[in-house]
């Protein structure tokens, strides 16, 4: 009696552990994805944008289409300051 | 943002501005700045509007990827450096380089 609860009880957690073992197989490959595509390509016009940064005593209004005509912007994305890189 | 600084001058001398964008308050882009000797503006997309507009917004960080673009004069993206390649920029610097031989 007390055996057969053990192998139910066994089964019961094979069953689990089979259930479970392709999400967690493909969330091991996502890890190993190359990087998920772009929304925006070489070749597409770049958003105009309207951000601030803070120059010490005020906020300063930077937009991308100030540059048009004038220079290349370099628009450099980060995760959060303090970050490395 | 450290390297992009250690090539502001050859990216200043190809006719380059360089922004710095993350979802921090100005206030501490400001002072991160400061702290790594950074002179170019980081600006501050704070709610995260301009990150989903480039389509780089990560839901599972709430943050933006490392993404790099170099944008030409006209407006159009030139390149693109993703993720790990987006620390070295290298490859933007020497773009922007042939670019002013080529013009």
């Amino acid at each position: 009696m007390k055996q057969k609860s053990f192998l139910t009880g066994l089964g019961g957690w094979l069953l689990v552990a089979a259930l479970l073992s392709p999400l967690l197989s493909q969330q091991l490959r996502a890890e190993n994805n190359p990087p998920a595509p772009m929304k925006l390509k070489v070749g597409d016009q770049a958003p105009d944008f309207k951000l601030q940064y803070f120059d010490g005593s005020n906020l300063k209004d930077v937009s991308l289409s100030q540059y048009r005509g004038k220079k290349n912007v370099v628009v450099a994305f980060y995760i959060f300051a303090f970050t490395g890189g | 943002m450290k390297a992009f600084q250690q090539n502001l001058q050859k990216l200043e001398a190809a006719d380059t501005q360089v922004l710095g964008v993350s979802m921090d308050s100005p206030f501490a882009n400001k002072a991160f700045a400061d702290s790594i000797g950074v002179t170019f503006p980081l600006l501050s997309d704070w709610g995260g509007d301009t990150t989903r507009q480039y389509g780089v917004y990560v839901d599972k960080y709430k943050a933006a990827r490392r993404i790099n673009f170099l944008i030409g004069k006209d407006g159009t993206i030139l390149e693109e450096q993703l993720d790990s390649a987006a620390i070295d920029p290298t490859k933007i610097v020497d773009a922007c380089e042939r670019k002013k031989l080529n013009r």
